[in-house]
């Protein structure tokens, strides 16, 4: 498959960016349609711990899950409904566990929609399993097994295609704990755009081959790294300011996917698909309010602005008090989906979605550079360079430098240490290589000898 | 679009909290008056691998014994590093270049001498067998081997045999663990199962995004604890011969 550069925005104006619309609808599963004028929860889960412990037992696992789940949104009068399993290491070690998790929790939803009607539709995300203990190999056995995977997955059920890919990640790691921005953009914007593009030409053709939706990638590896060492306001471990930046330039990574072919919806802890939203006119999937199962974050309401699908990132099945936990968080962010969808209907999306965005806005960085009318700007940047990697990087963490300091002089509160960092990794950004030839031969020498994981050859390099 | 002044929906804690003084200030308070190990302590701090280098080259000279610096000039600076991340006044990065700094004078010293230097004592750091989160481990790895212990590192994903093999081996005065799952946490269970079946009693300090303490203090070798930069505490407190009940006593605050 051939890559698609993005030269300019699909959306002309960052207004135009609304929950539950996306230029690009995408239709799937069982009758359901993806940006088409309404949201959908995307529920997600984990089995217990011990459920893994052969195929019969996590088969059975995720029945119960799938069913759990099918029977409270018609409980509750819910018309549409996404399923997401996140592979646990061994679905996706043994291609065929996940094909018969898929095959199992289709059979269950196809039930529900022949009985009811609703609307549903399942995504698998098979793990990463390219890192193992010593080194990290991205393009030999272990990438075999995730195609099979793929491959298995594809033609048993799974109506959706996503991975959260490790690409750049040893670089990264080790360029985040040292402030270093060089090693950022490089780990990032070079090395996790090149490998996204690798994996995603072959997921792309994998789900052309069995007529089913390759959706999208997410910079968790990266981005979410950033954010979870940031972590709240009184963390203080990395600036927030800082992790914003990493954000930004995410956003050039994650775009490499729909470049390669993914149409959306991109996977929900893509804290950066505002961007790629406005950039590729996709529909995206997040998660704010309704992950705080799994993590806490700084825009909780804010993710919702530009939603299609209205994520949970993940809960252990168990019991609660309202019934299995799957079953409370789904009925939650159904419940969020039925405010948006109203406010849709009532003709005033807009005014809701600004609501959600301001009232996080000025909580942080991260959310003050994520919210539409930013986000959109930083898009602007990215593809004001579509054939230079490098510098569509290298512009967005300038860009979103700007953006924060900007702020700064209205409601966004920083404080000094914030102030100091930003205009650090400014300058840092700006004593950067000019061109991408001469930036990528620095850092493959840098990088060689600084970390001992990093090998060229995954990169093609 | 609407925007409003956010004065009465959120409050930005961390400005109301910022000291007025700036980190450079409070350290200079707490570097070392004497004008050598004081340039050696600032070294560290600021993180510049060259001037620590230079400024140990420069009291070396001047007949200081090599390996005594480690505790009285590389040790201190980094006790001010400590001390100021403490107090939520310098960041991880700034820490974690500190250490690489620290760490390169420690090699420093030790090329310089001809004596033998001893570590404080030996640590093994893993993450637990299938998990691959391992950013936590790293910096954990950092602030230890920053602090004088020599720290042989498993690496992620590690079998439970391995890790008792390495016990075996090494005969650690401590193991540090990371788990970030709680679908991978369980192995510390075993890896304590497996000590105590040896006759083992080395603390097995357990930490990490899932890990609870409720969790660790099921097992009898488990110290939980939830900041990296209480690691090099908790090996001191050993080294102070605190025992796995004192170490709970005094680290576990839930
Ligand atoms: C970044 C991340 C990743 C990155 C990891 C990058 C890396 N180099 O580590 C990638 C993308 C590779 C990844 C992969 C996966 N991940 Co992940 N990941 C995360 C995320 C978002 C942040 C983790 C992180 O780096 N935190 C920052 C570091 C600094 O924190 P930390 O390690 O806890 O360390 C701190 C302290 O704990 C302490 N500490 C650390 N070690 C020690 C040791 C001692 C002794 C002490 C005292 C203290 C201590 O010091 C540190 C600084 O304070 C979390 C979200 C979350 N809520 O935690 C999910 C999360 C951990 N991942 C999860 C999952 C499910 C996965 C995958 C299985 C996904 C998949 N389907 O492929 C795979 C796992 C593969 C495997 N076999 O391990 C789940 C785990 C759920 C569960 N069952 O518990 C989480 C919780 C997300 C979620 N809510 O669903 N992930």
């Amino acid at each position: 498959m051939s890559v698609k550069r993005y030269s300019s925005m699909e959306y002309d104006n960052f207004e135009d960016l609304l929950f539950g619309h996306s230029k690009y609808p995408v239709k799937t599963g069982l009758n359901l349609e993806i940006g088409a004028g309404y949201t959908t929860a995307e529920i997600n889960y984990a089995p217990r711990p011990d459920a893994a412990e052969n195929k019969a037992t996590l088969v059975n696992e995720y029945e119960r899950i799938t069913r759990d789940i099918m029977e409270r949104m018609v409980q509750v009068g819910f018309p549409s409904i996404v399923l997401e399993t996140e592979h646990v290491q061994q679905m996706t070690h043994n291609p065929e566990w996940g094909a018969d998790i898929a095959t199992a929790q289709k059979a269950i939803m196809e039930e529900y929609h022949d009985e009811y009607g609703i609307k549903c539709a399942l995504r698998h995300t098979v793990g990463d399993v390219r890192g193992d203990r010593e080194r990290i190999d991205l393009r030999g056995d272990a990438y075999s097994r995730i195609l099979e995977s793929f491959e298995q997955i594809a033609s048993s059920g799974a109506d959706m295609l996503s991975i959260e890919s490790l690409g750049g990640k040893e670089v990264f790691d080790h360029s985040i704990l040292r402030n270093d921005m060089r090693g950022v953009v490089f780990s990032v914007g070079i090395l996790g755009a090149l490998d996204v593009e690798y994996i995603w030409k072959d997921i792309c053709s994998i789900a052309k081959k069995n007529k089913v939706v390759p959706a999208g990638d997410t910079a968790c590896a990266q981005a979410n790294t950033a954010m979870f060492v940031a972590g709240g306001l009184l963390d203080f471990k990395l600036s927030h300011s800082v992790a914003s930046v990493v954000r930004a330039i995410s956003a050039s990574r994650s775009l490499a996917a729909y470049e390669a072919g993914a149409v959306g919806p991109g996977k929900d802890c893509g804290y950066e698909n505002n961007i790629i939203k406005a950039i590729t006119g996709y529909p995206i999937s997040q998660e704010g309010k309704g992950s705080t199962c799994a993590h806490s974050d700084l825009m909780g309401n804010m993710a919702m602005q530009c939603c299609d699908l209205w994520s949970n990132e993940s809960v252990e099945y168990r019991g609660d008090f309202g019934g299995t936990t799957v079953q409370c968080w789904g009925e939650t962010l159904s419940y969020d989906c039925s405010m948006m969808n109203t406010a849709l209907e009532a003709g005033v999306g807009k005014t809701l979605r600004d609501v959600l965005m301001v009232s996080d806005r000025y909580r942080d960085p991260q959310a003050f550079i994520l919210s539409y009318d930013n986000a959109y700007r930083i898009g602007e940047v990215i593809t004001a360079h579509p054939d230079d990697m490098y510098l569509r990087a290298k512009e967005a963490g300038m860009k979103a430098c700007e953006l924060i300091e900007s702020g700064s002089e209205g409601f966004l509160e920083l404080s000094k240490f914030e102030k100091a960092t930003i205009k650090k990794a400014r300058n840092d950004l700006k004593s950067l290589d000019e061109n991408m030839e001469s930036f990528i031969c620095n850092c493959l020498d840098i990088y060689s000898s600084e970390v001992d994981t990093f090998d060229p050859s995954n990169y093609g390099l | 679009m609407i925007d409003i002044n956010p004065k009465n929906i959120l409050i930005r804690y961390n400005i109301l909290v910022e000291s007025d003084m700036t980190p450079e200030e409070v350290a200079e308070q707490l570097f070392p008056t004497d004008p050598y190990i004081r340039q050696i302590a600032k070294a560290v701090f600021e993180g510049d691998e060259d001037e620590v280098v230079a400024a140990l080259q420069n009291t070396i000279d001047s007949g200081v014994d090599p390996l005594s610096l480690i505790n009285d000039a590389l040790m201190a600076g980094m006790e001010v590093v400590s001390t100021l991340y403490d107090y939520g006044l310098l960041y991880l990065p700034d820490v974690i270049i500190s250490a690489q700094a620290m760490i390169e004078g420690i090699e420093y010293c030790k090329e310089q001498s001809k004596q033998v230097h001893e570590s404080k004592g030996k640590i093994i750091s893993y993450v637990v067998e299938g998990d691959i989160h391992d950013i936590g481990k790293k910096i954990v790895t950092v602030l230890l081997r920053a602090n004088g212990y020599e720290v042989i590192d498993l690496g992620k994903d590690v079998p439970v045999e391995e890790v008792v093999a390495a016990v075996k081996r090494e005969k650690p005065i401590m193991l540090s663990g990371t788990a970030l799952m709680t679908t991978t946490m369980h192995a510390f269970k075993d890896v304590n199962s497996r000590l105590l079946a040896s006759d083992i009693n080395v603390p097995v300090v357990c930490g990490g995004g899932a890990v609870t303490q409720d969790f660790v203090s099921d097992y009898d070798l488990g110290v939980y604890c939830e900041e990296a930069a209480d690691v090099p505490k908790i090996a001191d407190s050993i080294l102070q011969g605190l025992d796995i009940r004192k170490l709970r006593d005094t680290f576990h605050k839930h």
